[in-house]
């Protein structure tokens, strides 16, 4: 099995889905020549030419409506927003519209419109370039959320992504592009929907997404040591979300964290904390403990950054929490 | 304009009461003097009445304990605006302020159980609590802030028996402390700590039977007791230091005899007081001790009653008791306890006698009463027993 980068394989789902399938194009700011300003679509030009690998230009309202009428037409656009802050600005295309047509036409029109975006924290850009928004699009009915961490699950799920016939908000993270991880040899769609156990363990069930994932499993190592069991559970899907697995799993350790790198407050774990307390409530040996951004606007200066987002020693911290060490 | 009701100080030394019942209901109308609720204090059950007149607009605190002084109603015209009265402010406790960590999150406290009667648990705890019949109350929570989780249920499971339990016969049974029996323990163990001493004297009632025998033919519901309280009170007065009380700086030295009556009550223990009972006739004394007993009885009791006694008659005679040694009630300085009365054979001029005789053990604070005053206090309560004439 090959060993590829999350950036390649981001790449390689796309190339795939286009060698596939006619239908499925590409489109977004500097995606051509350029390759993406994460260096994503590099080389895709060359193989498939200015038709299917289309630059815009900067108006993030334009590419998403764009899509969406080319997704009704019956294509299977995959568009790029540059940075997931910029969504702000694509807001009422995704919302009002996208989310919307299948529903009020009565199923007469289907979007299967892929939003493809990036943001995340480390690398000191200050409040405007690195916001964790995906929670806002999970409280949209007529949206599906995909939130992937790793090479493997983002190469399986942008594949059936592409190919669901609802609107896809796919969330990539920043800091992830250069991790690697062996990927099968096809590719092999992960289908919309079901999560993934990073790691076993008996004491305590750690939901995590995005980067957290991985801070999530170097706390884990470290609570071994100290004699505490650690799952880690990733949704990687955010709606719809895998809540049979997530209550079994609970149910399986009696106790729950949820880490994020999005804010806390109002934060995708806030909904994990109630879907497990509805659903697991007599399980439970120990308050559910979140793990999130402070509720700040995430600041230039990298240490201040280092202070407002969450790392590994704050989901330990939370594990030795619900285990009272 | 709204009134607001405030729990009042019933008596010296009340910090708090507990709101048995409400008289009247949101919504109804309360003329001023007119009984609103009743409390209950550490010593009696009473009847509190309204200061204002109005619509009884809130109730804020339904039942249960709480401070002196806090808002437990509000009282005020129809429609009126209710001021902020939330029955979990009105019985909040104030919390200590918990030391903080570094990382802004209050310091753990001690373990400990429950606390105000709520156990701590996890819901799992609970659930397997619940399945397994485990009294969680009894076990000790390991978790954070002292809460019961789920291995502390499964230890208590495992915890292997030193002995065979025996065939339980019954559940155990939980009696939450009420406020009266509160107030009996922790008065006891005060009065356990004082130095004290016993004398004991028996007393030839052959007279004293006869006199009770004669008021009753004549009408008056007399009794032994009520010849003892006259008995006693006489005997405090001819030995004033008896009828005393410790202080740390002075020993008060009363007027007059309050003789109190221990008196058993379906709440337990308590000591209605016959006021100036050195003041009152025999048949003074025996109506005022049937009026306190038969409140007493019923928990009718006022504060008024329970309190200034100077001394404290038990009498366990009823009981086929043949003696026993009474607990001081402090802050009083002797006690009585009285015996059964049983035919026994006393010699009497060289010759054997059977007479009906009753054992007396008085109690004293030597703090306040040395043996010789006390044995001189003593020996008068015998004399005058043996012939009350004495006391005319």
């Amino acid at each position: 099995m090959p060993e590829i980068s999350y950036r390649e394989a981001v790449r390689d789902a796309l190339a795939e889905a286009m060698r596939h399938d006619d239908d499925v194009f590409i489109m977004g700011e500097d995606i051509a020549e350029m390759g993406g300003s994460m260096g994503v679509t590099q080389g895709m030009l060359d193989e498939f030419g200015p038709e299917r690998v289309r630059n815009t230009p900067i108006s993030e309202i334009a590419i998403v409506g764009a899509g969406i009428g080319a997704a009704m037409q019956g294509m299977r656009p995959v568009v790029e927003v540059m940075y997931e802050d910029f969504l702000t600005v694509s807001m009422e295309q995704i919302v009002n519209q996208a989310a919307k047509h299948r529903y009020m036409s009565g199923g007469q029109l289907k979007v299967p419109l892929t939003i493809r975006t990036q943001g995340g924290a480390g690398w000191s850009p200050g409040a405007q370039h690195a916001q964790q928004v995906e929670a806002w699009f999970v409280h949209v009915p007529g949206l599906k959320v995909v939130f992937a961490s790793t090479p493997a699950d983002v190469r399986g799920l942008l594949w059936s992504a592409i190919y669901d016939d609802n609107p896809v908000v796919f969330f990539e993270h920043r800091t992830l592009y250069g991790i690697k991880e062996e990927v099968p040899d096809e590719l092999e769609p992960i289908p919309i929907g079901q999560s993934r156990v990073h790691r076993e363990g008996t004491d305590v069930t750690v939901v995590a997404t995005g980067r957290l994932v991985h801070e999530a499993l170097r706390a884990a190592e470290q609570a071994e040591a100290e004699g505490v069991s650690v799952e880690v559970w990733d949704p990687r899907t955010l709606q719809p979300l895998d809540v049979d697995a997530l209550v079994a799993s609970v149910k399986k350790t009696n106790r729950c964290v949820v880490a994020h790198e999005a804010v806390t407050r109002m934060g995708f774990g806030a909904e994990i904390a109630a879907v497990v307390q509805e659903q697991a409530f007599d399980w439970l040996d120990a308050p559910i403990e979140r793990v999130g951004a402070k509720f700040a606007p995430l600041p230039f200066a990298p240490v201040m950054e280092e202070f407002v987002v969450p790392h590994a020693n704050d989901v330990l911290a939370a594990i030795r929490r619900t285990v009272g060490r | 304009m709204a009134s607001e009701v405030k729990l009042p100080r019933l008596g010296q030394g009340m910090e708090s009461g507990t709101i048995v019942k409400w008289l009247k209901s949101e919504g109804d109308r309360v003329e001023k003097g007119e009984p609103l609720y009743e409390v209950d204090t550490d010593k009696v059950t009473q009847e509190v009445e309204a200061e204002a007149s109005g619509v009884l607009l809130k109730i804020a605190v339904d039942e249960g304990e709480v401070p002196v002084g806090r808002t437990i109603a509000v009282i005020g015209e129809q429609g009126e605006e209710v001021p902020e009265v939330s029955a979990e402010e009105a019985q909040r406790e104030e919390p200590a302020p918990a030391a903080l960590q570094e990382n802004g999150r209050p310091e753990e406290a001690p373990v400990v159980q429950a606390t105000g009667g709520r156990v701590k648990a996890s819901p799992l705890a609970r659930r397997i609590a619940r399945e397994r019949g485990i009294d969680l109350a009894l076990l000790r929570g390991t978790g954070p802030e002292g809460r019961i989780v789920a291995e502390d249920v499964e230890r208590a499971e495992a915890a292997p028996a030193a002995v065979p339990a025996p065939v339980p016969v019954g559940e155990l049974e939980r009696r939450e402390l009420t406020s009266t029996r509160k107030t009996i323990a922790r008065r006891l163990t005060e009065a356990w700590q004082i130095p004290v001493f016993q004398l004991q004297a028996s007393a030839d009632m052959t007279r004293v039977n006869g006199l009770v025998a004669r008021l009753r033919d004549g009408g008056t519901k007399t009794t032994v007791t009520d010849v003892l309280t006259k008995v006693c009170a006489t005997a405090l007065l001819l030995h004033r230091e008896v009828n005393a009380q410790w202080t740390d700086d002075a020993i008060l030295v009363f007027p007059t005899a309050n003789v109190g009556i221990a008196v058993a009550t379906p709440q337990g223990l308590i000591v209605p007081v016959i006021r100036g009972a050195d003041r009152l006739r025999l048949a003074e004394i025996a109506a005022a001790r049937s009026d306190v007993v038969t409140r007493a009885r019923e928990g009718k009791l006022q504060r008024a009653d329970l309190e200034d006694g100077t001394f404290t008659i038990s009498n366990l005679g009823m009981y086929r008791v043949e003696s026993f040694t009474a607990v001081l009630n402090p802050p009083q300085a002797a006690i009585i306890a009285v015996g059964a009365i049983q035919e026994q054979a006393v010699p009497i001029d060289g010759q054997l006698a059977v007479r009906p005789m009753m054992t007396l053990t008085a109690t004293f604070d030597h703090r306040a009463v040395d043996g010789a005053p006390a044995a001189e206090f003593l020996q008068a309560v015998k004399d005058l027993l043996e012939e009350p004439g004495l006391m005319l």
